[in-house]
């Protein structure tokens, strides 16, 4: 009963951080803030929907659902290394090609090209 | 215009859907296709007879042996005509580009370390799906895919040239026919000690087991053929490709 609550709320915080995820996307006005929203959310939401299937798993304890368990959290340690990496190196080719952030116009900025 | 388009969309989805009815019901076993004569068999005698709990692989590596082969032999083709249209000669003026690239790679540092500690878990993995093929969804074909990812992965992070280093052009090419060659050296071989072409139940003097456990070395035999040609021709197509078949440079 624990069990499943945990995992519903769980399920939800994923399913509501990636909904943010994708309004970010659609909405936000360039690329490094799209990114941002993307990089971030997606990250989070991905690891808190895979514990909660790890944790669905845990209903009767026995060796084949363990290793299932094992399997999701070598997913999730495999996402959470690859996802801000590959958000950063989208960012950095994106900083290298001179395509600078947009600025708002009232603060003085010599960098805007 | 816009209309028209969605016009289009909904009723031919509407249709799709309308037909979706009359398919059978999934694992149905009344089904034309569970009810033929020839898949009746597979599902009932694939493990007696060969010994391998995944029956897509017994089917794939052993009963559609040809089959699998020419699948192997068309990757290999393709790849050859990918270089053989790209690859030209090097250009002098790419060196210049890579000066400036080598100190644009220095400072991403992130990318290269997390890149270091991955491929070789990835490359791990990749031998895990191949030699798992018998229980477990994977085989030559996904396995020599991850392959050629995690090497692909490493020209992408660090240079084109790093990963030359580990897997030169030539020794891509090599390995290529390495893997065609080992399927049909198998088939080869079959038909040397006095059976068909790719029957490997005959291999059973030659491994000491008996022709069940043989047909199954045979096929995983096979799949390590099939993953040396599609990582190596992975490799190849990419490193023609991002370098626009000068082997330098790259992305």
């Amino acid at each position: 009963m624990i069990l499943n609550i945990a995992c519903l709320a769980l399920l939800t915080i994923g399913v509501v951080i990636f909904f943010g995820a994708v309004i970010g996307v659609l909405r936000f006005p360039d690329f490094y803030s799209r990114m941002h929203a993307a990089g971030i959310s997606d990250t989070m939401s991905t690891i808190s929907l895979l514990t909660a299937f790890a944790l669905f798993q845990l209903h009767d304890l026995s060796w084949p659902n363990l290793l299932v368990v094992g399997k999701i959290f070598f997913i999730v340690a495999f996402i959470s290394l690859t996802g801000p990496t590959s958000t950063h190196a989208l960012m950095h080719a994106g900083y290298q090609r001179r395509n600078r952030p947009p600025v708002r116009k009232q603060e003085p900025d010599e960098d805007m090209t | 215009m816009k209309t028209l388009g969605a016009i289009a969309v909904i009723i031919t989805g509407a249709l799709l859907l309308y037909a979706s009815e009359d398919f059978p019901a999934w694992g149905d076993p009344h089904s034309p296709a569970s009810q033929y004569r020839v898949s009746q068999h597979y599902i009932l005698k694939t493990f007696e007879e060969t010994s391998v709990p995944n029956m897509v692989t017994a089917i794939l590596a052993d009963y559609r042996g040809y089959d699998t082969l020419f699948e192997t032999v068309v990757i290999f083709t393709a790849g050859i005509a990918i270089i053989a249209i790209l690859r030209g000669p090097i250009d002098k003026r790419v060196r210049l580009r890579l000066a400036s690239e080598k100190k644009l790679r220095e400072s991403n540092l992130i990318l290269a370390q997390t890149c270091r500690l991955l491929v070789p878990i990835i490359q791990l993995f990749a031998l895990y799906v191949i030699a798992h093929g018998h229980h477990s969804p994977g085989g030559g074909f996904q396995g020599g895919v991850i392959f050629g990812g995690s090497l692909i992965l490493l020209a992408i992070s660090f240079q084109l040239q790093t990963a030359l280093d580990r897997v030169s052009e030539k020794k891509a090419i090599l390995l290529a026919g390495v893997g065609v060659l080992i399927y049909s050296g198998i088939g080869l071989v079959c038909l040397l000690l006095g059976g068909n072409f790719l029957d490997y139940s005959i291999l059973h003097n030659l491994l000491q087991v008996d022709p069940i456990t043989a047909r199954s070395h045979g096929i995983l035999g096979v799949e390590i053929g099939v993953a040396f040609t599609v990582a190596s021709i992975m490799f190849a197509i990419y490193a023609n490709l991002s370098s626009r078949g000068r082997m330098k440079g790259g992305l």
